[in-house]
């Protein structure tokens, strides 16, 4: 043919434009709210209909489809929504809210429901109706002193590019690996990470608009100031601090997040640190620390392993065809044709050209005492992991690392486990050598990275299995569990988690965590009819 | 190091001039409220460089342009997502939107420039 589509692959295809034909009942699109009668969810699509509009309310198995799409196991069909709402506007979150607490209909909401590794769009459990807030997608203040943004939760990070760009904006953003397809909203909700000097997205949040179960909106911070005007500029406000109990958690669905830009610096000039030993990690992440806690490196620090790198640009069949996980000696013959070594830290200068001819010997200085080389644009420019990297570190545009998701072949698949530790040798070391023995038991290779905040880093593990086939699927959720479970007992937790492992996690922040959360929950939604589930809250 | 020179300093001043008349009075400003893209469809090259074009022709997928791929095949893949491929809404990318973007690719050339994977 001449597409390049084998006649089993157009079969195949067939069944997807023909909605769900080729489906097992477990691959459903879509399923019921638990507790909901077929009459009475008929009667509240209509309801839900006359507030968005028909073609705003996706309740067939054709139309969920995209809704029910994820990359993590999810073989007993515990996250399959039973529709999606895709409201225009706060009003009319408000009347579906409403709706949805006269019939106890369960919403999960998300901004560009691309929380990919974490389930995607997809629910705690099954069920749920999508609240899509794509829709939303102002771009509602840009203030150009202060470099502070507000928006809406459907704008993407592609889109705020685009408008600084066409109105030449002196700001960076500060983007995740995946910024264009995803939403500033939906990752700084999730207190998602990225790589310039401004990654903690959280840190650099600074107020919001939250509309509760009961359809009251409350504007955090200085944003009910009347006739005020610091909304963005100051985050505390007065009282107790409300900002937080709204991020990862179902307590309310936040209509407008307020953001610092990071001012466009004169010169950016990134770095690659190249260290050739597994066991490098440790000497590697005590450099770093004290010159995150200084200041002296500004941006957030990627460790980033070979195979994780590789990953991107490779299947695994262009590695390894032998049997078991890839041999180390394995993955340090293609790290060295790649120029890249077991561990390549990545890190920038900004600034003006004195500032960095000031401190960029310091830290070539210490980086070279661990053993490695430290490489810039000279010796690196062109080659596909230092461009990616410092892309990265301007908060530039990329897709590049979705490529890990095929490592397996034709049906991709990728769960994260993100656990947190000090920013200590001994913990990288550590969370290496256990990651390692627990992954490569279930028969899934390490390929890992490590972001470094200031005192703390984050491990980020992409376990990639093909989704495909049943019996890998439930090797990944084993070796998964098994991986929080004794990383937890080590005191090792995750800062985050798929829809699949909320409780599991949730469980190792303790009783008095989960109570409170209950009690809040309790108060602000008593029909638990927001993401029942989110982060262990029922 | 010129290579990495972004810019010179901008005066902010003129920029915030600049912003405040393209935005108008931005909070207060009562807004449609719907995306500006359920109006104004997006040409289809517009939306292929700023969602398709990151992985089809970066490295990360197989190249879709001069295959002459079925619209039908191209618009269903698109919306259920394939294998390592997100599911693209129709809150994302409209229904029109995807038709248009789907002919298109079923007769777009090749780039040569355009890596696959
Ligand atoms: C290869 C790869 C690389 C990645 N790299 C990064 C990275 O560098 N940094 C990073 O942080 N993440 C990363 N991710 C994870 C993820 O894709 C991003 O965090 C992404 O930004 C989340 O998707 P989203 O913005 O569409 O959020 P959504 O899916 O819209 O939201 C995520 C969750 O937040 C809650 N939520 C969203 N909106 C609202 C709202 N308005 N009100 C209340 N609750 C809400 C919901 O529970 C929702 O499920 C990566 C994933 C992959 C596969
Ligand atoms: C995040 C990366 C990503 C984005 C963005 C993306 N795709 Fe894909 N796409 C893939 C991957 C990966 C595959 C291959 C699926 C597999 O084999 O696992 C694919 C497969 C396809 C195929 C089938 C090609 C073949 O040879 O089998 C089509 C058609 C397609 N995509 C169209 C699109 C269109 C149109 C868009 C934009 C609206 C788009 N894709 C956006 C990653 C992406």
């Amino acid at each position: 043919m001449s597409s390049g589509f084998s006649r089993r692959e157009v079969m195949a295809i067939g069944g997807a434009i023909a909605g769900t034909a080729a489906m097992t009942p477990l691959a459903r699109a879509r399923m019921l709210p638990a507790e909901m009668d077929r009459d009475v969810f008929a009667g509240v699509v209509r309801e839900l209909r006359a507030i968005v509009g028909d073609e705003w309310v996706f309740a067939d198995e054709a139309s969920t489809i995209s809704y029910r799409k994820s990359g993590i196991p999810d073989l007993r069909g515990e996250h399959v929504p039973s529709g999606a709402v895709a409201p225009a506007s706060v009003e009319q979150v408000q009347a579906i809210l409403a709706v949805a607490n006269r019939y106890k209909l369960p919403l999960w909401p998300i901004s560009t429901g691309k929380n990919m590794g974490y389930g995607m769009a997809t629910p705690a459990s099954s069920g749920q109706m999508i609240l899509d807030l794509k829709r939303m997608n102002r771009i509602l203040d840009f203030d150009a002193e202060l470099g502070t943004i507000l928006v809406e939760p459907g704008v993407t990070y592609q889109q705020i590019h685009d408008y600084i760009e066409e109105h030449d904006l002196p700001y960076w953003l500060d983007v995740p690996t995946v910024g264009p397809i995803v939403s500033m909203m939906g990752n700084t909700l999730e207190r998602g990470v990225g790589y310039t000097p401004y990654g903690d997205h959280f840190f650099m949040q600074c107020g919001m608009e939250v509309v509760l179960a009961d359809g009251t909106i409350l504007k955090t911070g200085m944003g009910s100031i009347e006739n005020g005007n610091t909304w963005q500029a100051f985050k505390w406000g007065y009282g107790p601090y409300l900002d937080g109990i709204f991020t990862q958690s179902n307590f309310g669905i936040v209509t407008k997040l307020g953001m610092w830009l990071m001012p466009r610096p004169p010169v950016y000039k990134p770095f690659m640190v190249r260290s050739h030993n597994v066991e490098d990690v440790a000497a590697i992440t005590d450099t770093i620390r004290p010159f995150r806690m200084n200041n002296l490196i500004p941006n957030g620090v990627l460790i980033m392993g070979a195979l994780y790198q590789m990953s991107m640009f490779n299947r695994r069949s262009d590695l390894w065809d032998g049997e078991g996980v890839i041999p180390l000696d394995v993955i340090q013959r293609h790290a060295r044709a790649n120029d890249i070594g077991m561990w390549n830290t990545f890190y920038a200068l900004y600034g003006t050209d004195e500032m960095i001819a000031a401190m960029e010997p310091i830290l070539t200085n210490a980086f070279e005492a661990t053993g490695a080389d430290v490489l810039t644009e000279a010796e690196m420019g062109g080659n596909p992991y230092f461009e990616h990297n410092k892309t990265l570190m301007r908060g530039g545009m990329t897709l590049e690392e979705k490529g890990l998701v095929r490592w397996w072949g034709k049906s991709g698949g990728a769960v994260a486990f993100a656990p947190v530790a000090p920013a200590k040798g001994g913990e990288t070391g550590g969370q290496t050598a256990l990651a390692t023995e627990i992954m490569n038991k279930w028969g899934f290779d390490y390929a890992p990275a490590y972001a470094v905040g200031g005192r703390e880093l984050h491990h980020i593990i992409f376990l990639m299995f093909d989704k495909g086939n049943d019996e890998h699927s439930r090797k990944a959720e084993l070796c998964m569990e098994e991986m929080i479970t004794r990383f937890g007992e080590r005191g090792w937790a995750a800062y985050r988690s798929s829809v699949s492992t909320m409780d599991l996690v949730a469980q190792q922040y303790g009783d008095a965590n989960r109570e409170v959360n209950a009690r809040i929950k309790q108060a602000l939604d008593p029909n638990h009819i927001i993401a029942p589930g989110k982060q262990g809250i029922a | 190091m010129d290579r990495h020179r972004v810019l010179r300093w901008t005066g902010a001043l003129g920029v915030a001039a600049v912003a405040a008349v393209a935005l108008g009075s931005g909070l207060s400003a009562p807004v449609a409220a719907q995306a500006t893209y359920e109006i104004e469809p997006r040409a289809p090259e517009y939306l292929y460089e700023r969602t398709c074009g990151y992985c089809h022709g970066h490295n990360v997928a197989p190249i879709i342009r001069g295959r002459k791929l079925p619209a039908a095949v191209t618009s269903a893949l698109v919306r259920s997502g394939n294998g390592a491929m997100p599911a693209f809404k129709p809150t994302e990318i409209t229904d029109q939107e995807l038709e248009a973007l789907a002919q298109w690719l079923a007769t777009a050339e090749a780039d040569p420039e355009e890596h696959g994977r």
